[in-house]
């Protein structure tokens, strides 16, 4: 999980890293916080400036449409739900540390150079980056660190170490996978702070970090994938407001399959889903929970359902749709369900003897072209 | 790969062969012929379907099992890798989800000192069709015939298999090398093994969004003088940057490659890359003679 960089921040900050002073908004009330300041949209991705989500508020009048303004943005499919006040920082010489995975050797990298604030992909940053791998742990990490330490000007050796210092300790205390300062701001006088702060957490160790845990489940509004995953057990992300093609499917593959191949048909998914048939366990909540929230897009007009049941069994899961069915009056968009492999004759005849509420497919072309032609022609929506 | 640790008679043990899902997935990984030896488990099953050990190390004395599969709980993983490696098992294959990635960092580093091979986490697992699986990979999608196929996905690679297997093209070797951004075995890893072996006659990848494996893939195709017809299929094109789409490696971030730089990088290695499931199977199907 990315966190936003409020939540970044904070942990910078209980690491004994230095950030700006910041509070987080998530309304565009009357904010108390001193002025001049910055507002920063709280996204978890990059081009936040670019796409007017960072700006500077001069004086309280500002403040209130500013805020609302960027509360109200799209930022890459993101919604903008809250925003960070931060105090300016007084002009200062940028830099940029990180540390990260090598997925394929197994290591652990850490990227340094004496520039920041920029794009680090641009090809001018790249050439000026200088990097080193380590051990996965922290002593072989801080020992790599101190290698790169002489090819740096004499003025940024000592903030980089003590950077590094708290960092490094933090990577592996949170189980990082990236943590990323760019800008690190170099002040005059020898001191540091962190400009911006990428920190992407693992999700697999949620069960163990319960700080993180606590963070997503004090704002499941600003994380909403993962406080579903971590509450439910599946994975639901809206894509796209105005879709109009709802998917219940299962298989994260697949799925993102299914999402790409709907898109370059011309159509708009309003989710990808990957809904973890194996987790049902006979009870139809899952089931139902989603066709509520794919029947609550505004514009949804068919419905795909994808059941390749190599593990699981048809039988077992066909009675389980017919309640979620049941449970959901609300849906009235039609429902395509492909399902093909075990227990294939059998969830056929569930379905014949409950009056065949839904169409059947079990070749997945057919029913891709069934749904978005239902698309096209379905009066709801 | 090439050698003899994925023999299709290699003697395996189940780590974990008592839980719910352990224990049915023995059951068919027996029914497919599979050299189950053991089971390691601390709890005893009257009902086991195979002799039962409390630890890796008493399961390889009495069996010489040189090959384990893991159906333990994701935190426990790493100290069943370890339990593993510990008692000279020289390739073992995880399927839970949801392995922590500092813990496959570990394992990783251990497998790698100890020379031993490790698939997963997060893979269905791999199989020889008509011969053994170890996992779960679904028995509809398996026939024995000519392609190698990896994959990062379990459902689309099932979903693609199924349809190829329809058209008359079943595999060799099928190994799922998992959806998580740290894991033991690389699509890298088993370009020598499908570009040496004979029987292979043509490679399908199933990749998606996320890291640089599919970058690496065509690095080590274009090493190993493979020319033999590669086939790929992307998901992920359209997935949400800065959110984690199902599988854990497949979250889109800077530093990461894009499908058109994948696309790119196997193209330049001279692979097909298709836009579509179907179109995958129409590409495999105009090039290689079924079987």
């Amino acid at each position: 999980m990315m966190l936003l960089e409020h939540h970044a921040k904070e942990l910078l900050a209980q690491a004994g890293v230095a950030v700006p002073a910041g509070v987080l908004v998530t309304q565009a009330g009357a904010a108390a916080f001193q002025f001049p300041c910055m507002a920063k949209a709280q996204v978890p991705v990059g081009g936040r400036g670019k796409a007017g989500g960072i700006v500077r508020i001069n004086d309280q009048a500002e403040a209130q449409p500013t805020i609302a303004r960027i509360l109200g943005l799209t930022i890459r499919n993101h919604p903008v739900r809250a925003c960070r006040l931060e105090a300016l920082v007084e002009s200062a010489a940028e830099a940029y540390f990180s540390l990260a995975f090598d997925a394929d050797s197994g290591s652990i990298r850490i990227l340094i150079a004496a520039e920041g604030g920029v794009d680090i992909e641009s090809p001018a940053m790249r050439a000026k980056l200088l990097q080193v791998s380590a051990a996965p742990a922290v002593a072989p990490a801080q020992a790599a660190l101190e290698t790169l330490l002489p090819s740096l000007p004499l003025a940024l050796r000592g903030p980089m170490s003590e950077v590094a210092a708290r960092l490094i300790p933090l990577f592996f205390a949170t189980e990082a996978v990236l943590i990323e300062i760019n800008p690190l701001f170099i002040l005059a006088d020898g001191g540091w702070i962190a400009g911006d702060a990428k920190i992407l957490t693992d999700d697999n160790a949620l069960p163990r970090q319960p700080a993180l845990r606590a963070l997503i489940e004090h704002y499941p509004e600003l994380y909403p994938e993962a406080a579903l995953k971590l509450a439910q057990g599946f994975d639901f992300v809206q894509l796209d407001p105005q879709g109009d093609i709802g998917l219940v499917t299962t298989g994260a593959g697949l799925s993102m399959q299914l999402v790409d191949e709907i898109i370059a048909r011309g159509h708009r998914p309003f989710n990808f889903c990957d809904i973890r048939t194996g987790g049902f366990k006979g009870d139809p909540s899952r089931l139902i929970q989603v066709l509520k929230w794919v029947a609550s897009g505004p514009n949804v007009r068919a419905i795909l359902m994808n059941f390749f049941a190599g593990n699981t069994n048809l039988a077992e899961l066909v009675p389980l749709i017919l309640l979620a069915l049941k449970a959901v009056p609300a849906l009235r968009q039609p429902i395509t369900l492909r399902m093909t492999g075990n227990g294939l004759d059998a969830a056929r005849h569930i379905l014949a003897s409950a009056g065949n509420p839904i169409h059947v497919e079990t070749d997945l072309e057919r029913a891709l072209d069934r749904v978005l032609t239902d698309a096209k022609e379905s009066p709801h929506g | 790969m090439a050698d003899a640790f994925l023999a299709p008679d290699i003697a395996v043990l189940v780590q974990g062969a008592t839980g719910r899902s352990g224990r049915s997935q023995t059951a068919q990984m027996v029914a497919y012929g599979t050299n189950i030896v053991a089971g390691v488990s601390r709890r005893d099953d009257p009902e086991a379907v195979i002799p039962l050990f409390k630890t890796c190390a008493e399961a390889v004395r009495a069996t010489g099992a040189t090959a384990s599969v893991v159906f333990v709980p994701p935190l426990d993983v790493l100290a069943a890798i370890e339990e593993a490696i510990g008692a000279g098992i020289k390739l073992i294959v995880t399927v839970a989800e949801g392995m922590p990635v500092h813990d496959a960092l570990k394992a990783k580093a251990a497998a790698r000192e100890a020379g031993i091979r490790w698939v997963g986490a997060s893979t269905p697992g791999l199989a020889i069709p008509g011969k053994m699986k170890m996992g779960f990979l679904p028995d509809v999608s398996l026939a024995p015939g000519g392609l190698g196929v990896m994959s990062k996905s379990g459902t689309l690679s099932y979903e693609v298999c199924y349809r190829l297997v329809e058209r008359g093209f079943g595999q060799t070797l099928w190994v799922g090398v998992g959806g998580d951004a740290v894991k033991g075995t690389r699509f890298a890893d088993l370009v020598p093994f499908f570009a040496a072996d004979p029987a292979t006659t043509g490679i399908v990848i199933v990749g998606e969004i996320g890291g640089s494996e599919e970058e690496e893939l065509a690095d080590a195709l274009i090493a190993a003088r493979c020319g033999k017809p590669v086939f790929a299929l992307l998901a992920g094109r359209s997935a949400l940057e800065g959110v984690t789409m199902g599988h854990a490696g497949a979250l889109m971030s800077a530093h990461t490659g894009t499908i058109g730089t994948k696309t790119a990088a196997l193209r330049q290695a001279g692979a097909e890359v298709a836009p579509s499931i179907k179109a995958l199977v129409e590409a495999v199907s105009r090039r290689l003679a079924p079987g």
